[in-house]
């Protein structure tokens, strides 16, 4: 039995992941495809040309960056394997006492916490979900929702082991919850760690995307930032960068984009920042023509939610950082030592995974190619398995021959799954029927009334398409209250945006409009947005980004880290204003 | 009279064989001189599973059985797919090329008769419900869910119900559910319920690998639940 299939068959029986995760990814998958069909129309063309361009000038535009993020005196590291990773990361944290962390799949690539922890740094998860499988033990199930395989149940529990109490498990409670821990871990820390979505190479920028606020918090409050990001997560410009989160966020989480996006420049004064490349075998994988399409994923979990194999069997079922599809593909690749060989199996090769990559990664045909190459390099299979095939080819080079083997085959799958469920293996009920009649036509006839729950999409109302009026509407979806003018309170921070963007309900602050500190610490942010700085759609800000710091607000700080459910207002205001003037 | 090729795999030649038969009726019926293929493999039980050079083995059989004929019918969506999409990448240079060309003229069975000129004179009638399996290999390597939706379409009486979540793979994938059967088995309980909830007790697909799949489940699971394969409903529509 291969480890997958043992630790697949270990968590179906012990935790049924199906359960939980097949009705919440339905509803996700189904929202994330209404999402991305309210953008543009060549959304994911334009995502999935931008990647490729990054993949096919790798090392021209990392020259590009390097050289641009000196200039904003921000220092660049590049780590070759996972051990030099931490090697660079100790040597920048050097010092440090208190880390505050959030969600980067690189982090979980090299082991970054267990090897801070192990120094005697105390790092904490600042993202919800991190926080909770940070407690419980066992790491992330998915890559944008990392305990997804927990209930709110769960969550009560395992919180209430560290000394927590909860008058019950709402996911609200349990959420802020964890952002007071988070709120108050900041106040007195040295050191944020950070993941890096885009790094943006004309310009030095870093392009990093969150909901909760946590990210906003550690680019703004300690001394010292770092960002680990993977070494193919380098784009050419503002262009290709707002091409990707125009498909990034619909596709991973189903919202227009994320609360905050940050196009974060230069340190603060008195701030140091560092930003570490790894490579980790992706510029070996960059030279194999079969696999390196892979390289343009850009980590929005699309390809997990939709696949089957997944939903069955969870996330932690693959033993990697990386699960789903995309960890099946990427695992073996980056560690090519035989540990993930069997990883590629983990398919029916259905091919839901490449219809909904949004950039366009042939997955499952990558997955075949790889089971092709654990056979050839002697990583996947037995010696059994191999002389099974060498007789089952033998047996179709001729027609006589195969043809016995089809009336064998039909005697024994017929015999063959009596015998087994005689001798009482009640984990697979499949029983071959007698093969070779037609059927009865009365079951035609006996058909019941259908009981398809009826999937009512309720009436939406249909968008404006003045640029205003769709603004206000898609804002107002977001929880942001839109008006023309707004009475002042104890408490509000008044911005003005440098333009905003109509079908996504967002506002561009730039500058010192952008400064994080302020817009978390408000009771009330109020945005005045003039109507011609209005785009349709975000890749169409891109004039309006200048050079400098930029953030884009859609909507408050939330989290849905618990059961998907919504929670809004994490760290920073829960209220949100703008004022639409002309 | 057109002379077309009618592929029976090897799998199908195990466990529906009868169905080679049916759809050398209806081909018939729809004017066509059938020459049956028999006794070979597409090759992707082993090319699934990793085993390329005896995946091009039993591969090539085909290929050379097919090459006389300008029409290959192909009785499963999955072996189609196979032969078109993937057989052919088995060779390089001018043998790829010769077998791109070959491959190229496999059909299969629902979308050749969905788009056959003479489909309307068949009169087909069928009294009763149908729920329609629409498989992975169907719907997204070869695209013919709208074939298969339409040639039911065409004959009269029979209701169609579609279920919930159609584009859910049923969990068969081959080897996948001799090497994985945990995962298989859950899944395949998954699509048996939403099977189920349409009331229907006849389940149709263009693809009978999962067809054998789910109707081994139902058995299995004491639901009362058949499954019936394009030619067979066919071949009853024209009686």
């Amino acid at each position: 039995m291969s480890a997958y299939r043992e630790r697949a068959a270990r968590e179906i029986r012990a935790e049924r992941p199906a359960a939980t995760v097949t009705p919440i990814m339905r509803k996700l998958v189904a929202d994330a495809e209404a999402m991305l069909g309210r953008g543009p129309e060549d959304a994911r063309a334009r995502a999935a040309a931008a990647r490729m361009y990054a993949v096919d000038h790798l090392e021209e535009l990392h020259e590009q960056m390097e050289a641009n993020l000196e200039r904003r005196r921000v220092h660049y590291h590049r780590a070759a394997d996972a051990a030099e990773a931490v090697a660079i990361m100790r040597r920048i944290l050097a010092g440090s006492k208190r880390i505050a962390k959030s969600k980067s799949m690189v982090a979980e690539e090299v082991g970054l916490t267990h090897a801070l922890r192990a120094d005697g740094m105390d790092v904490l998860e600042t993202d919800i979900g991190e926080y909770v499988v940070d407690l419980e033990g066992r790491g992330p199930s998915h890559i944008t929702a990392p305990a997804l395989h927990l209930n709110r149940a769960r969550i009560r529990e395992i919180f209430e082991r560290t000394g927590a109490s909860f008058e019950d498990d709402d996911p609200v409670k349990l959420s802020r919850y964890v952002r007071d821990v988070v709120g108050s871990y900041f106040r007195d820390c040295d050191a944020a760690i950070t993941g890096t979505n885009i790094a943006i190479a004309s310009s030095g920028r870093l392009g990093i995307v969150e909901n909760e606020g946590n990210v906003s918090l550690g680019v703004s409050h300690p001394r010292l930032h770092v960002a680990i990001t993977g070494l193919e997560k380098v784009v050419a410009d503002e262009d290709a960068a707002l091409a990707i989160l125009e498909v990034l966020a619909p596709s991973a989480t189903a919202q227009p984009l994320t609360s905050f996006t940050h196009f974060l420049a230069g340190p603060m004064p008195g701030q140091e920042r560092h930003v570490v490349f790894v490579d980790n075998g992706r510029s070996r994988v960059v030279h194999d023509e079969r696999y390196r399409e892979v390289l343009k994923c850009i980590r929005c979990g699309a390809c997990m939610n939709a696949c089957p194999v997944y939903r069955t069997a969870g996330g932690l079922s693959y033993g990697s950082p990386y699960m789903g599809p995309i960890g099946a593909v990427v695992s073996p690749l980056l560690w090519p030592d035989g540990r993930y060989a069997d990883l590629p199996m983990a398919s029916s090769l259905c091919g839901r995974c490449t219809e909904v990559c949004p950039v366009g990664i042939p997955l499952h045909r990558m997955l075949l190619d790889l089971r092709a190459d654990g056979v050839a390099d002697g990583q996947l299979g037995s010696r059994t398995e191999k002389l099974a095939w060498l007789a089952w080819a033998e047996a179709f080079r001729g027609a006589t021959r195969a043809r016995a083997l089809s009336a064998f085959a039909r005697v024994g799958l017929r015999n063959g799954s009596r015998i087994v469920r005689s001798h009482g293996d009640g984990d697979d009920p499949r029983l071959f029927p007698e093969p070779s009649e037609l059927h009865d036509r009365t079951l035609l006839q006996a058909a019941t009334a259908e009981r398809t729950a009826a999937v009512l999409i309720p009436a939406a109302d249909v968008a404006p398409h003045e640029l205003p009026a769709l603004f206000a509407f898609r804002a107002r979806d977001l929880g942001v209250t839109v008006v023309e003018s707004i009475d002042p309170r104890d408490g509000d921070l008044s911005l003005t945006a440098t333009a905003a963007i109509a079908n996504t309900g967002s506002v561009l602050l730039t500058g010192e409009q952008a400064a994080r500190r302020p817009i978390l610490g408000a009771k009330r942010v109020v945005v005045r947005v003039s109507a011609s700085t209005l785009v349709r759609f975000p890749h169409e800000v891109a004039p309006f980004l200048g050079g400098d710091d930029a953030l884009l607000l859609t909507g408050a700080s939330r989290t849905a880290d618990i059961e998907k459910q919504i929670v809004r207002g994490i760290h920073g205001a829960e209220e949100m204003v703008v004022v639409l003037g002309p | 009279m057109p002379s077309v090729a009618l592929f029976d795999p090897c799998y199908m030649a195990a466990l529906r064989p009868a169905d080679a038969e049916c759809a050398r009726h209806v081909l018939r019926s729809l004017g066509d001189d059938v020459t049956l293929i028999d006794g070979r493999c597409c090759g992707q039980p082993a090319f699934n599973s990793g085993y390329r050079n005896e995946a091009r083995t039993a591969g090539r059989e085909v290929l050379k059985a097919a090459r006389p004929f300008e029409t290959v019918v192909t009785l499963s969506g999955s072996c189609t797919s196979m032969v078109r999409h993937y057989l052919p990448v088995l060779w390089d240079g001018d043998r790829r090329d010769a077998a791109q060309r070959i491959a190229g003229r496999f059909r299969d069975f629902v979308s050749y008769v969905a788009n056959h000129p003479n489909v309307g004179n068949l009169g087909l009638k069928l009294e009763g419900v149908v729920a329609y399996h629409d498989s992975c290999h169907g719907r997204r390597e070869l695209g013919i869910t709208s074939d298969a939706l339409g040639l039911l379409a065409r004959i009269q009486g029979l209701e169609v119900r579609r279920l919930a979540y159609e584009e859910e793979c049923c969990g068969f994938g081959g080897s996948f559910a001799v090497k994985l059967p945990e995962i298989s088995v859950a899944m395949m309980t998954t699509k048996l319920d939403d099977a189920v909830l349409t009331g229907a007790k006849v389940l149709v697909s263009g693809d009978f690998s999962c067809l054998a799949h789910l109707e081994a489940g139902a058995r299995g699971l004491g639901l009362k639940l058949e499954t019936w394969t394009f030619p067979e409903l066919l071949l009853r529509a024209l009686e």
